[in-house]
């Protein structure tokens, strides 16, 4: 998924057991619900597994009551991703060494839930990515610093500052989003001509 | 002083020596120019120039213990090792006012920044690094704690001076006292993000390793140093086939440090078989290698095509070497 000639673009897994994990953490969104359910069938019967799971979702994918079967222990669902992702927050800070964690779903979604991990200095030999569902872009404004989703457009208006956004083909982890910045800044209302973006 | 061990490095003298604890001497260097001498961070070691009788020059690596924030001088402890090369012991004979030469600072052991919780578990001599990273992370206000075990209270000089520096976060264990340390204790529930160093002995290093490993520490954050002995082995040749030159490579010398000392300089870095910098290629030889490296596959080491001259050797006759 995701095979483009863009080089900063994370490259993803596919999310298998760790076998040495002492605690389990499988969280995603949407579209993510069925690699969860697909990983859960693979841990070992008996391991520690907490299941976190948002139903916001582009396309209306919505694994919940098959996931809600498939978790063997504590499952709480959330509305939305940013409801989600500060729940994982408050859950890595009570978190022990040992805890693996596994995220699927979409590119904003996978981009948001790495910026937390990211503060708990989670390394690739503790995180698993797995990108389903559609093929958007997440976009950072490099101006107004609002992330605007599910951007399938080369040419988009910020939905924080309203400037006219070119996207860049860079994606930068530390954003966890590519950039967006302002297409005519040089010749006021001279912008690239629209296209759809290779996602 | 003779030229052999100290080319291309960097002059230094010999300012203060202490004897901290049995067989242990700290050594104060100063630049030989009374300036400053290169910037290092917490982790970092250095090579000492080691001038022996016979025309032997060795290269010795010790941890910095000074401050990463004054570098008017450095300093490093030496142990003396009774048997051994005599590198140590060749330390123990310096006085005030010697001159030596020191390489640039490397580091293979630093601290990860990012980390929540940074724990130091250290063992004898291995405690000399825990001064300038404690230092630094004691700058960059973040958490840590170091278990620091030492055989008798008599040992414990330099632990001693650590818990005075750095306080209650020093937790001092006399190992013929009260047996060793806890390490599953030291290792588990600790927060996510949580980042374990160990320096000490080799089989310290191991039971850290898998008692880290058992409780599901990923490798990305258990970091260790450890300094390899250099073994003695039989002198041999070695060929440069590139410079038709021939070096007597004596037994107690390793073929980097004969190189370095004829002023030839190849890359390296860890000078214990670990990093891969120093790895060269065969291009005959007429005797058995001695391949004490971590670096290279079995099978690379079972055809003899290549070979790691910071600590492995021929056992006698000529080694020819692309070089
Ligand atoms: S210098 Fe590191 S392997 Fe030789």
């Amino acid at each position: 998924m995701l095979i483009t000639g863009i080089k900063s673009r994370p490259v993803y897994d596919r999310l298998t057991p760790f076998p040495e994990a002492l605690l389990h953490l499988v969280v995603g969104q949407g579209s993510g619900g069925t690699a969860m359910s697909r990983l859960i069938a693979e841990i070992a019967p008996g391991a520690d597994i907490e299941v976190m799971y948002s139903t916001e979702s582009f396309t209306g994918q919505n694994h919940l009551a098959a996931l809600k079967d498939a978790a063997p222990g504590r499952f709480d669902w959330f509305a939305s991703n940013a409801a989600l992702s500060q729940a994982l927050h408050d859950r890595l800070s009570q978190a022990f060494m040992g805890t693996r964690l596994y995220l699927a779903g979409s590119e904003s979604f996978i981009g948001l839930a790495m910026k937390v991990a990211r503060q708990f200095d989670l390394n690739a030999d503790e995180v698993l990515r797995e990108h389903c569902g559609s093929l958007v872009r997440r976009v950072w404004c490099v101006h107004c610093d609002t992330y605007s989703e599910n951007i399938t457009q080369r040419v988009f208006s910020c939905s924080g500052c309203g400037k006219p956004l070119v996207v860049r083909d860079h994606y930068s982890r530390l954003m966890g989003a590519f950039m967006g910045v302002q297409g005519d800044a040089e010749v006021p209302g001279e912008l690239p001509e629209a296209s759809e973006l290779d996602t | 002083m003779n030229a052999g061990s100290s080319v291309g490095l960097i002059p230094v003298i010999v300012t203060q020596v202490e004897d901290v604890s049995p067989g242990v001497r700290l050594l104060r260097l100063s630049p030989e120019d009374g300036h400053y001498l290169p910037g290092f961070s917490g982790g970092s070691h250095i090579t000492v120039g080691i001038d022996l009788d016979g025309d032997i020059h060795l290269r010795n690596a010790y941890s910095l213990m000074s401050s990463p924030y004054d570098t008017s001088h450095y300093e490093i402890a030496v142990r003396r090792m009774d048997s051994g090369r005599g590198g140590s012991r060749f330390m123990h004979r310096l006085r005030e006012g010697d001159r030596l030469g020191v390489s640039s600072p490397v580091n293979l052991f630093p601290i990860q920044i990012h980390g929540k919780l940074h724990i130091f578990v250290a063992g004898g001599i291995g405690i000399t690094p825990l001064f300038p990273q404690l230092e630094e992370l004691e700058r960059a206000g973040a958490a840590f704690e170091a278990h620091v075990s030492c055989r008798t209270s008599e040992d414990a000089t330099l632990a001693h001076r650590l818990s005075g520096r750095f306080g209650s976060n020093i937790n001092i264990r006399y190992t013929s006292e009260t047996g060793r340390q806890d390490f599953a204790a030291i290792l588990s529930r600790r927060p996510l993000g949580s980042h374990v160093y160990i320096c000490g002995p080799s089989a310290m290093i191991a039971d850290v390793r898998s008692t880290a490993r058992a409780l599901g520490w990923s490798n990305s954050h258990v970091h260790y140093e450890q300094f390899v002995e250099q073994k003695t082995g039989k002198a041999f040749d070695l060929k440069l086939a590139r410079s038709g030159l021939t070096l007597r490579v004596p037994a107690q010398v390793s073929p980097l440090e004969v190189l370095e000392a004829n002023g030839i300089s190849i890359p390296y870095l860890c000078r214990g078989g670990a990093c891969g910098q120093c790895e060269t290629r065969i291009l005959q030889s007429d005797c058995g290698i001695e391949h004490n490296d971590v670096w290279l596959s079995e099978s690379v080491k079972a055809c003899n095509s290549h070979f790691m001259p910071c600590i492995s050797r021929a056992d006698g006759g000529v080694l020819v070497i692309d070089l």
